[in-house]
């Protein structure tokens, strides 16, 4: 019985925030495969550590953490220890995607563009475009927020001359 | 492109996978990450390792005593109990490793910790156990199975010597290939990312 209402409170909660995980899904994985894999890991991962989660912290920030620690340790369904390195699955480079007319096809390319960066670039600046303050960013990578800063600025222009020709 | 321009387009943007996932069927699910696959692994090993010797004295009941007196046996049962007592550290450690729920930076951090730390007891065990089962065949036909005497034995000291050489630069290049092919690139990967990180 507690095992069902625990069960129900956390479909509750993960429908509600189905959008945060589907975009931590979107920025790691590069296939819609892929993607639907990292979700349902990501989902596990969530459930077995849905015991600990105690509310000391935002449920948002906890779920990112945990989203972020699945899709960058890799806890993916590949052979061995993650990261597909063959050419078919890693992203296109940004030249390739050309019209930005409107404000989609300008955030279609900012996705290719962040396909780019590694890891911790991609959850920094996944984290800014949601619009989470650097204290709650800080809470969930571990960074101090002047560093975080520094390197959101960094990541700044690295966009910039990743899409300079757009 | 400016970044601050694009965040309520980002923010509003949906996601193009939305399949109807159901999460309470997801939940129920076993994970398929590799810790789990390792920790899987683990498990059979103890199980195995455990089954082995006992199986061994059970199909030679006919000659119990002189099975329990065969120095072999107990070197082999003194290896599984080795065996079995690392894949149990292994095991806890890959446990630990399943937390995701940490920083980022120091979950990256301790897998890092993690991995390298198996890895180094991995290669100490295996030069251990080679060096065991070396000591056993210089040893052992002197007290049980003489007639190990007369072939391997038979062999000038400095041959014997030479192949054990072989064998262990053999196990240290084997164990590293294996190594590389099964962690080497994830373990360079979460370093590179941990770095990152200062």
């Amino acid at each position: 019985m507690q095992k069902q209402e625990a069960e129900k409170e956390f479909e509750k909660h993960i429908r509600e925030q189905e959008l945060l995980l589907r975009k931590v899904c979107r920025i790691y994985a590069y296939t819609d495969a892929d993607r639907e894999d990292l979700f349902q890991e990501i989902v596990i991962q969530l459930w077995k550590a849905w015991p600990r989660f105690k509310g000391h912290s935002k449920l948002s920030t906890w779920l990112y953490r945990v989203a972020i620690n699945t899709a960058i340790s890799g806890l993916r369904k590949k052979k061995n220890f993650i990261r597909n390195y063959e050419p078919a699955a890693m992203p296109e480079p940004v030249s390739e995607h050309i019209g930005v007319d409107d404000e989609e096809e300008r955030l279609q390319l900012l996705y290719h563009a962040i396909e780019q960066l590694n890891a911790v670039e991609k959850t920094i600046v996944m984290l800014y475009m949601d619009d989470r303050p650097y204290e709650e960013m800080e809470e969930i990578i571990g960074l101090s927020q002047g560093n975080l800063r520094v390197k959101m600025n960094r990541i700044k222009e690295k966009l910039r001359e990743l899409t300079k020709n757009y | 492109m400016e970044l601050d321009d694009l965040k309520p387009t980002w923010q509003k943007s949906q996601p193009t996978t939305t399949s109807n996932t159901d999460i309470m069927q997801l939940i129920q699910h076993k994970t398929y990450g590799p810790v789990a696959a390792l920790k899987k692994a683990f498990r059979k090993q103890i199980i195995l390792m455990g089954i082995i010797p006992v199986y061994f004295i059970l199909i030679n009941t006919n000659d119990l005593p002189h099975v329990l007196n065969s120095v072999i046996l107990w070197a082999y049962i003194a290896f599984c109990i080795g065996v079995i007592v690392f894949s149990y550290y292994n095991y806890r450690m890959v446990t630990k490793m399943e937390s995701m729920d940490n920083l980022v930076k120091a979950n990256l951090e301790q897998q890092v910790n993690l991995l390298e730390t198996r890895m180094k007891w991995k290669k100490a065990g295996l030069v251990i156990a080679l060096a065991f089962f070396i000591l056993l065949t210089e040893i052992v036909p002197y007290f049980q199975h003489y007639r190990m005497l007369d072939k391997w034995h038979a062999l000038h000291p400095a041959i014997r010597f030479l192949i054990y050489a072989a064998l262990f630069a053999l196990q240290y290049f084997a164990n590293t290939w294996v190594n590389e092919r099964r962690y080497g690139r994830h373990l360079s990967y979460l370093k590179e990312l941990a770095n990152e990180m200062h």
